[in-house]
């Protein structure tokens, strides 16, 4: 016990310091810090053209990380490892329906994104029926949809992004920003929106923050669930097409590289784990930075093996940062 | 025989102060009782004690000499053992392996020692086998008992330490008579053995029976020690509420309310898990009570009116309405409102705004989709100064809120929009002396203007002075009706007991 | 979600309390069977030979679901500990050729894989227990970390075994397959390791984090040894898939990890700590490898059987999961 200390604890900390210690200040900070450094390392690296670049790829996971977000706000563990799956399963699906023809695109956005939802509604029924824990729902559902692309590999020619989609995600569209660019703004406002002007927004960070009081309250607390699921599973989808834009041509678990980070780039944005608290601003930007650090570490002339430790010792600094638990002895 | 004085122990959570000085001493041989409305600093101070809580300032002397606790664990090195009111149990570990957790008797340091955890677990069991009731034993896995069961388990987990120095904070709230009397005798013979204790309790009877000297605490300040001889309730109750309104409860006989005929609760023939054909009207205008010792069904009953808890048989009907309350959603949809004692369960949606916390129930009633942010808080503001709630905007996170102001928090949310009738399950239960009257203030308005209330209270007085009428509950039925004069205290004690 | 507040069943009926005491009995039931069925659709596949290669294959799972229990047991998860594998692999496999590959080499060679793995314990359990960082993202970004370690230290996979070590792996002593030999000394460890204080003590801590605290154990420390076992555990999973693959892939742990959750959950063990027993974790692993040859033996075509064995596994999950609440509750 430390009796002589801290005489100034009480005193209630400086505006100042309170709204640098937001997760989403932090953030742009270190986005800032990064493009600097990036520059400095390489110039040329925060050029606007390069910086569009890096934004692209950011929306493609930050699209994902959208769904990711609703599902650990609202809790009871929530976190779907299936976006990884899914991402890869919409890719290859869209690539076949629209196979490099316009007039393709709609009809292949609906089919990936409702075949998205529905393995998100599979998880959502066995998370909330069967009581099933959401990583290893989504776990087992991420091997079955692994096991999906298999078949689908071997039955079917691999389809080609049309031409209209790939210029929508690569090429400037309003403004010089690339469509996808708006896409993800307009996700952005989609999710504020979702989250702070709606009754099911509320009700999410309410399942979030007590289940059993929500359900008290009469908030329909499974539906609710199963909803958020969906939606992670159609924002996956819908990524997975963006995807195929960007890369002209589907291939095998291009989504696998999404299913952690996406994880990472709420929790850098101040969503906990532990769900009932965050939103999407913070993951937006969450998303941005991820996406600098790995630039910034492909540019930077290292091996891969002293990029992968650089990134993985970078994360658990950010980690610091932000993710912190509380103490036992408050 | 250790002697323990705490002197200035001052402890905050950012801006909230939950000890502003808090002084105690502690003699061997003596139990000592600490009181104080909720959220008075009464359980941080205890914290600080057993090393659980890390104090801003003051000091801690045990026998003289100033000592730093920097632990649970350093705590228990010096002789410290402590009861948590909010248990401190390993729910799916055996009531064996729960009372010996703290130090598990080991071969080699290495190895648990099961024969000497099972012959030191006996001991403590023994001290209460035959008030424990059904499926107590040491190999029962602690998540299988009832509340009761899992406040004795704490109970012997806080004796087995051996400790010189024991801290009991409210060890008490969810047991029985049998239970109290057996724990009161055990506290005895430790207090003649020169063991000094602890003893907190909101009940003031028992505070009486078993305490030695009080300490009150009143908003994270020590105010004063007496001892019990030389002192009675209602200056205790003064010292705890300082220079505020009296807040002791209204006269023992209640006005009789002219209960207007009209049923707005019927329920018929309900039986359930933990209770069996269970009936009553409730009229308009009209507070009943629900009487008996501590969990004899009370509480089930009303949770199942609420379609929170299943019934197998019976009808539940609303304004003469049958309804099959097969959810929340329906009771509260068809008018039915519900407040639990355990608000952090079942109440409160921790680390949310207040305004979130006062709205769900309004989004239902009205069925509606989108938040229009201003007109919500207008709604919002209405019922909580009725309740004499202490807040600073509704962005406030509802924790930032002492105990009582959660629960009005709770309150006001059914009050948006009016139900017909309020099932109150404890709601006072840990919640301070002021705001109990407020609280009860409100009932009492709410049912003259109309509404049909249900009240259950684990404190017989609160019964007595504010239900018109009371259902005295015996193993989940119903054994009593006490009307008019029969409200007496003899016989609410006289129907529980009965047959138990 | 519904709560009674009354009295649970006294008297559990005995299938529960025989649930309680070993939640591992429906893992066992689902094992029973796929052996059945293995052995109806290929009855070679019961006979000494194939259920030699079954261990031999599965050891590295089985002892990787083993490491990754003592984690969950304490409410924790490891999300790293298929590359501490892959790092041990190339450790050893890079320091048995520098050092010729003779016999007593190759034991040096394992003894620093092994301290390697404790390494990677004590970092993951400083950086989650100590530093309070969040479990699944925090070993994800170690993960990561230990990847680049292993890329460093053999940037391509290739490089073989020497002959002693899989030559010893696979082979047999006294009439006994020394896979068998490996079996029984993991099966006294942790027979020693279930009557050991920490072993309660990390379940209390998983139980009711809080709780264990203001009983005072040391709940960072208990934290931080569980993380170590875990360490421990996983480099054992890697000297015995070094001994089945015989060579060196800095990449071979990385498709492990999910698996060793699901062999946790299989064995009936709960991830939010508290409950659970390592047996079940053993039985979880091989419930996996023969689901796997289950659905080879049965004829299913090559392009199918990864999504079988997916979907049979998440059935197998949601099974287990479903029996061992029913058990709990």
């Amino acid at each position: 016990m430390s009796t002589e200390t801290a005489v100034s604890v009480t005193a209630a900390p400086s505006k100042a310091i309170e709204f640098l210690k937001r997760p989403l200040v932090v953030a742009l900070i270190l986005i800032m810090a990064l493009l600097a450094l990036g520059e400095a390392l390489s110039p040329g690296f925060a050029s606007a053209e390069q910086i569009l670049r890096l934004l692209v790829v950011a929306s493609v996971m930050g699209i994902v990380a959208a769904g990711q977000n609703l599902v650990i706000i609202g809790g009871r563990e929530g976190i779907d490892l299936s976006v990884g799956g899914i991402v890869s399963l919409a890719a290859i699906l869209a690539g076949n329906v629209m196979n490099g023809a316009d007039s393709g695109i709609l009809p292949a956005i609906l089919v990936a994104v409702s075949v998205g939802a529905l393995f998100g509604l599979f998880n959502g029924l066995g998370i909330t029926l069967l009581r099933i824990p959401p990583l290893v729902m989504t776990l087992g559902m991420l091997g079955v949809l692994q096991g999906l692309l298999v078949v689908i590999r071997n039955g079917i020619p691999s389809g080609r992004a049309a031409p209209a989609l790939s210029q929508f995600v690569t090429q400037p569209f309003i403004f010089g920003l690339p469509g996808i660019i708006w896409l993800w703004i307009a996700i952005g406002l989609f999710m504020a929106f979702l989250l702070k002007r709606t009754v099911f927004g509320y009700r999410i960070y309410a399942i979030g923050s007590n289940e059993q009081a929500a359900f008290m309250a009469g908030v329909p607390v499974k539906t609710i669930r199963v909803g958020l699921f969906v939606l992670s599973g159609a924002f996956a989808a819908l990524a997975g097409v963006c995807l195929l834009g960007y890369s002209g041509s589907s291939f095998s678990n291009v989504g696998e590289q999404y299913m952690l980070p996406s994880i990472i780039a709420v929790v850098l944005g101040g969503t906990p784990l532990a769900g009932g608290k965050g939103g999407y601003t913070g993951t937006m930007a969450g998303a941005v930075l991820l996406v600098i650090l790995q630039s910034i570490l492909t540019t930077v002339h290292i091996d891969e093996s002293g990029r992968q430790m650089v990134f993985g010792a970078t994360l658990l600094l950010l980690m610091l940062f932000y993710g912190r638990g509380r103490a036992m002895r408050g | 025989m250790s002697e323990l004085l705490i002197r200035g122990a001052r402890k905050a959570y950012g801006a909230t102060l939950a000890l502003r000085r808090g002084d105690l001493r502690l003699l061997p041989g003596e139990v000592h009782v600490l009181i104080g409305s909720n959220g008075s600093g009464k359980s941080t101070l205890c914290k600080i004690v057993a090393g659980s809580v890390k104090p801003d300032a003051g000091e801690v002397l045990l026998n003289g000499s100033p000592v730093t606790i920097v632990g649970p664990q350093a705590a228990r090195a010096l002789g410290i053992g402590i009861f948590y009111q909010e248990l401190s149990l390993a729910a799916r570990r055996t009531v064996a392996e729960n009372i010996c957790l703290p130090a598990l008797p080991t071969k080699g340091s290495v190895f648990v020692d099961r024969a000497a955890l099972e012959a030191k677990a006996a001991r403590f069991i023994e001290a209460f086998a035959d008030v424990a009731g059904d499926g107590f034993s040491a190999d029962a896995p602690v998540h299988t008992l009832r509340a009761d069961q899992r406040q004795l388990v704490e109970i012997m987990k806080a004796l087995a330490s051996e400790a010189p120095i024991l801290i009991f904070d409210e060890p008490t709230s969810a047991l029985d008579r049998a239970q109290v009397d057996r724990f009161f005798e055990i506290l005895r013979r430790l207090k003649a053995e020169g063991r000094a204790i602890v003893f907190i309790s909101h009940r003031m009877d028992e505070i009486f029976t078993i305490g030695d000297r009080v300490t009150v605490i009143r908003d994270g300040e020590t105010v004063g020690t007496s001892k019990i001889s030389e002192t009675d309730q209602a200056s205790v109750i003064r010292q705890m509420v300082g220079e505020r309104d009296d807040p002791a409860t209204p006269a023992v006989a209640p006005p009789a309310h002219q209960a207007q005929p009209s049923a707005v609760l019927s329920v018929a023939g309900l039986s359930g898990s933990g209770f069996r054909n269970v009936s009553f009207e409730v009229a308009r205008g009209e507070i009943l009570g629900f009487g008996g010792l501590h969990g004899q069904g009370q509480s089930a009953v009303m949770r199942s009116i609420f379609g929170a808890l299943a019934h197998h048989a019976g009808t539940i009907a609303l304004n003469g309405k049958q309804i099959a309350m097969k959810s929340p959603r329906e009771a509260i949809a068809h008018g039915c409102a519900y407040v639990s004692g355990d608000r952090s369960r079942d109440g409160i949606l921790q680390g949310r705004p207040i305004l979130e916390n006062v709205t769900p129930i309004h989004f239902l009633r009205n069925r509606l989709a989108l938040v229009r942010p201003s007109s919500l808080r207008e709604r919002a503001m209405q019922p909580l100064p009725a309740l004499k709630t202490k807040f600073q905007g509704l962005e406030q996170p509802i924790n930032s809120l002492s105990g009582g102001n959660q629960q009005k928090v709770v309150i006001a949310r059914w009050l948006i929009d009016r139900p017909d009738v309020l099932l109150l399950d404890d709601p006072t239960k840990g919640i301070d002396l002021a705001a109990k009257t407020d609280l009860f203030a409100l009932i009492r308005k709410l049912a003259e203007n109309g509404m049909g209330i249900v009240l259950y209270s684990s404190e017989d007085a609160e019964l007595l002075n504010n239900a018109d009428r009371i259902l005295v509950f015996n193993s989940g039925s119903v054994t009593r009706e006490l009307t008019g004069a029969d409200r007496t205290r003899y016989n609410l004690y006289h129907a529980a007991y009965e047959a138990a | 979600m519904q709560q009674t507040l009354t009295s649970p069943a006294a008297n559990a009926s005995p299938l529960k309390s025989v649930l309680q005491r070993f939640p591992f009995v429906p893992a066992l039931i689902i094992l029973i069977a796929l052996v059945a069925l293995n052995g109806f659709f290929q009855p070679r596949s019961l006979s000494f030979g194939s259920i030699t290669g079954l261990f031999s294959t599965y050891l590295a799972l089985m002892l990787l679901a083993v490491a990754q229990t003592y984690v969950v047991f304490s409410g924790d998860i490891d999300l790293s500990v298929g590359s501490i594998v892959s790092l041990v692999n190339v450790v050893i496999i890079v320091l048995m050729e520098k050092w010729g590959g003779g016999g007593l080499t190759v034991i040096a060679a394992c003894l620093v894989g092994i301290l390697t793995g404790l390494a990677c314990g004590v970092a993951n359990g400083i950086m989650i227990a100590g530093l309070r960082l969040q479990a699944i993202v925090a070993t994800f970004a170690t993960s990561i970390f230990f990847t680049g370690l292993a890329l460093y230290v053999l940037p391509v996979a290739g490089t073989p075994a020497p002959e002693a070590y899989w030559m010893t792996y696979g082979g047999t002593y006294f009439g006994i397959p020394f896979v068998f030999y490996v079996v029984a000394a993991v099966a006294i460890v942790l027979g020693v390791l279930a009557r050991m204080r920490l072993t309660t003590q990390m379940l209390a801590v998983g139980d009711d984090a809080m709780a264990a605290f203001q009983t005072g154990l040391p709940v960072t420390l208990i934290r931080i040894k569980g993380y170590v076992l875990c360490g421990l555990f996983s480099a054992l999973a890697a000297l015995c898939i070094t001994g089945d693959t015989a060579s060196g892939d800095p990449l071979v742990g990385g498709k492990m990890t999910l698996y060793s959750v699901a062999a946790v959950v299989l064995g009936g063990s709960a991830l939010s700590g508290g409950a659970g027993t390592v047996t079940g974790s053993l039985i979880g692993a091989l419930i996996i490898g023969l689901i796997n040859s289950l659905v080879f033996f049965v004829g299913t075509p090559s392009e199918w059987q990864n999504l079988v064995q997916g979907l049979a596994i998440l059935v197998a999950l949601m099974a287990g999961i479903l029996v061992s609440r029913g058990a709990r509750a």
